[in-house]
Parts: structure tokens; C-alpha cells; sequence
């Protein structure tokens, strides 16, 4: 790293994947097509994009869980990365305590430290009583309060976020924003998944607008969020010029066979 | 993450895999003494009463290699499939894909525990009684560990890639279990083969030394069980080193399985 403070550098990040579809034959898609980004302490970068567009996938290779098919992702031994998972490896009859112990030992942490986390992590998820008992008699609600509460008191590095803020009830997720938030303008360093340009814009300084798996847009977040915003909605009204055509055509269609 | 912390992740895992197994059944923990019983009562029917092979303490004899063998057969094939089934995991963060099998092997090693004494206890009911001989039994349990060890991190490896292998291992299971002499004592095949099974199938060595030591029949080779302990070690060792080299690899594959 030639700067102080870069944390992490990609550079023509491509990624290929290819997927067995029968004996003989195979699919192939390139998912990510020349990525470059750096990424400085204490910052938060969003990852802005539709579905399918590859965002996963960069977070992936980011993180370190899968290399790309081509290019180098620079980040010093040292610094630590974790893919902000919700409910990772939740045992469905074993209690909420054991489960969250689990998760969190999965995300690295040691035992010792994992099990001095659990009252904070039952605190925060709100499950009372119901932290003793498998989470199979948990509502859907409850399980991603859980999930959301192991996941967030976890410290890292650098921490990469995908569309986690959508947990539980309003009452919850307006918590698990705030705590995220609380955590973000600390010194945390993040990378934010989202396709909610407003959220983006609340969370990050700095935002990447990933589109058919290259970059559309990159810098300020109200600057690339805007343009995001603008792009979506020529998108919906070419949708809808479509719809209105389709709708015409059966129109006449329907008036000729009368 | 430390070498204590993986450790402990395995143990934990395996922990609560367990109870988490138990807790589906009415008859919970009780399955792991009662299934393995009653497959060997199964073929002690069919052998004894049906083929009238038979022979003196003929159930306490299949009992000797059949409690060595299922651990193995069990084991190995509840880890063959431990990378391919934990993608959500996979798939979020990057965890060191050994310990998956690792695990799979420490539930079935938990689950042998008492299935051991249980051997011991019925190995005093037919009035075999423990001898000095019964200790070379902790080096006996202590490599099939590694051969298990060993077999399951290829065959986990494997499965990753070529999910087919999956098929083979059940057939592979079904063959070991008629060449390793659980059935039949080695030494009454004719020389040179009973010879070869022993040296070349370490299955079929595991489940005659077990034979030898708990129905005071003699002692095992010490020698070949060295040089097995020595070969899977270092099979572990290779496994190693191509987990590490294959980790993201490994990762990729397992997402778009």
C-alpha cells in the first residue's frame, strides 16, 4: 500500500463463473467485468446496484471468501474482513444462546470472547426468555433479531455489509439502524450493499454505482446516488412506455377480432 | 484465528450438532447405542440362524470388527458431504473448509464413545475379561481415528468437485464391509489372500486387531499399525496443504454448486 491510510485496493477485478449444466455442457457468465476501487480507514463506501448486477459477488472477492478470475485485491495479512452475515449457521433445534455462541465463533471470535458476548447479544436481540429455548419456536422477526445482534458486535477491520437493515419489526430495524449508523461514524471502516439510493445516502461518504458488472459512476454519495436515482427512474418509465405499448397492441388486436 | 480457536470451533460444532440430532427423536441419544445393536443383531440372525454359519460367541465376533467398521463407514461418509452442505456458511465468510469434515468426524467419534464401552461391557458378559493386552487398544482407536481423519478430508475434497463421488462411497462402503472380515476370520481364507486383505485393506487390519485384543485371541502387528498410523498421518498432513492451496477455490465451487 503506498498510501497511509488505504486499507484495501482492487484493481481490474473480473470474475467469471461457470456453472456444470448437464454432462457435456456448461454456463458460463462473466459477472464482474474490471473493478478498480481503493478503500481508506475509517470510511464508508456504498455499493450501489440492481439485482443481479454483480454486488454479492464484488463483496465476495472484497471480503476474501473467493478470489476473481483476474486482477489483485491488495489488503495487508493483518487486517481483518468479515461479510456481515445475518443468522450464519443457525442450528434450528439448539437454543438462541448456543446458536449465537456458534455464529459468533464462526466470525472468528474465541470462545472465551464469544461467550462473554452472549448477555450483550440477548440485550440487544430482545429475546428475553426465549434466548434459552431452539430457535425453531422463533417467529421469522425473532430469528433475524438474533442474527442481526450476533452479527453487529463482532469487531473488524473492515466490515462489509450486504443489505442486512431490513431485520424484524419497525421498531427493530429503526435499532439495528441506529446501531449500525453508531457503529459506521465510529472509525469503523465499511463497504455498504444496497439498492436504496436514500439509504446509501444516510450511511456513506463515498458511493460506487455498479452496473452489468462494471462501474457506472463512482465518487461523492449524493453526487452517485442522484445519478443512480435518475437512472432508475428513466428505467421505470421506459418499463412503463413498454407496458403502455404491450397494452395498446392488445387493444387493437382485441377491436380487430371484433 | 488461532489453532485453539479452530479446535474448539470443531468441538463446539460437533457439541451441537449432537444435540441438536438428539433433540428430533423421542428415543434421542438412546439411537447411537440402539442403532448400531440392532444391525449387528440383524446379521447375527441371518448369519447364525439363517445361514447357520455360526460359530462359537458368533455375535460377540461380529460385534468385535462391526464396531470398528461402522465407526469408519459412518464417519467417512457423513463427511464426504460436510463442505457441499455448509454453502450458507461458505458462502459469507472465509472459514477454513477442513472443518467441516473435522467436525462430521468429531460427531461420529462422540457417538462411538459409547458404543465402545457397550463393546467392552458385552466382551465381559461372554466372559472375555479384561487383560494387559486390552491397553493396545487406546493405539488401535487412536490411528483408526486417523485413517478416518484422513479418508474423510480427501473424500470431503473430492465431493466438492465431483459431487457423483458421492454414490461411489455408499458402493465403496458396501464392498469394504465383505473385504474386511467382519463376517469371517481372515485367517481362515485361503494364504496368500487373507495376507494381502490384511496388509493392503487397513480396514480389514482394524477390525482384526480389534478381534485379537478383546476375544484374547494375541496380539495385533504392531509394525504395520505403526506404518498405517505414519502413512494416513502424513495423508493428513497433504490434505492439508491442498486445503490451504484450494481454499478460495473450494469457495467458489461450493457457491455455484
Amino acid at each position: 500500500m503506498t498510501e497511509n491510510s488505504l486499507i484495501l485496493q482492487a484493481r481490474d477485478i473480473t470474475l467469471t463463473y461457470s456453472m456444470r449444466r448437464g454432462m457435456f455442457n456448461r454456463f458460463n457468465h462473466q459477472a464482474l467485468k474490471g473493478i478498480s476501487m481503493d478503500l481508506y480507514r475509517g470510511e464508508t463506501v456504498g455499493i450501489l446496484g440492481r439485482n443481479g448486477e454483480g454486488k454479492s459477488s464484488l463483496m465476495r472477492i472484497l471480503a476474501g471468501i473467493i478470489n476473481p478470475t483476474s486482477g489483485t485485491v491488495s489488503c495487508a495479512t493483518d487486517v481483518s474482513r468479515i461479510l456481515l452475515s445475518i443468522g450464519v449457521g443457525f442450528m434450528p433445534n439448539i437454543s438462541g444462546r448456543e446458536n449465537a455462541l456458534y455464529s459468533t465463533m464462526l466470525q472468528g471470535v474465541s470462545y472465551k470472547k464469544a461467550k462473554s458476548m452472549l448477555t450483550a447479544i440477548n440485550d440487544f436481540a430482545e429475546l428475553g426468555e426465549f434466548f434459552e429455548q431452539p430457535i425453531s419456536t422463533y417467529s421469522a422477526g425473532m430469528k433475524a433479531r438474533l442474527g442481526f445482534a450476533t452479527a453487529i458486535m463482532t469487531d473488524v477491520d473492515i466490515m462489509f455489509v450486504d443489505e442486512v437493515l431490513s431485520v424484524g419489526d419497525e421498531n427493530f430495524k429503526k435499532k439495528a439502524e441506529e446501531a449500525m449508523l453508531s457503529k459506521l461514524n465510529g472509525n469503523q471502516t465499511a463497504v455498504f450493499v444496497s439498492h436504496s439510493a436514500p439509504q446509501v445516502r444516510k450511511i456513506c461518504n463515498r458511493a460506487i454505482w455498479i452496473d452489468e458488472g462494471k462501474i457506472r459512476a463512482e465518487g461523492d454519495a449524493i453526487w452517485v446516488t442522484n445519478k443512480y436515482h435518475l437512472h432508475m427512474l428513466e428505467l421505470q418509465k421506459l418499463e412503463q412506455e413498454k407496458l403502455a405499448n404491450q397494452e395498446q397492441q392488445i387493444n387493437t388486436q382485441l377491436s380487430a377480432s371484433e | 484465528m488461532k489453532i485453539t480457536d479452530y479446535i474448539k470451533l470443531v468441538d463446539v460444532n460437533a457439541r451441537m450438532t449432537l444435540k441438536s440430532e438428539a433433540s428430533r427423536f423421542y428415543l434421542s441419544f438412546l439411537w447411537w447405542i440402539f442403532e448400531p445393536l440392532m444391525v449387528v443383531l440383524g446379521f447375527y440372525f441371518v448369519f447364525n440362524y439363517l445361514l447357520q454359519r455360526g460359530q462359537e460367541n458368533y455375535l460377540l465376533f461380529l460385534l468385535c470388527a462391526k464396531v470398528p467398521f461402522v465407526w469408519f463407514s459412518k464417519a467417512v461418509t457423513a463427511a464426504s458431504g460436510s463442505i457441499l452442505a455448509q454453502k450458507g456458511i461458505i458462502s459469507q465468510l472465509n472459514i477454513a473448509k477442513a472443518i467441516f469434515p473435522y467436525s462430521a468426524v468429531q460427531v461420529s467419534l462422540y457417538k462411538e464413545l459409547p458404543v465402545l464401552v457397550l463393546l467392552l461391557f458385552t466382551c465381559l458378559a461372554f466372559g472375555f475379561f479384561p487383560t494387559q493386552q486390552w491397553l493396545w487398544l487406546i493405539p488401535l482407536i487412536l490411528v483408526e481415528y486417523l485413517i478416518i481423519i484422513a479418508v474423510s478430508l480427501l473424500t470431503a475434497l473430492i465431493i466438492c468437485y465431483v459431487e457423483d463421488v458421492r454414490i461411489l462411497i455408499n458402493m465403496v462402503m458396501l464392498l469394504l464391509m465383505f473385504c474386511s472380515g467382519i463376517f469371517f476370520e481372515i485367517s481362515s481364507l485361503s494364504p496368500p489372500i487373507g495376507d494381502y486383505l490384511l496388509t493392503y485393506n487397513p480396514i480389514a487390519f482394524m477390525c482384526d486387531s480389534f478381534r485379537l485384543i478383546l476375544m484374547n485371541k494375541g496380539m495385533y502387528d504392531v509394525n504395520h499399525l505403526l506404518l498405517l498410523g505414519a502413512i494416513f498421518s502424513a495423508l493428513i498432513v497433504v490434505m492439508h496443504l491442498i486445503y490451504h492451496r484450494l481454499n478460495y477455490h473450494m469457495a467458489a465451487r461450493v457457491i455455484n454448486s
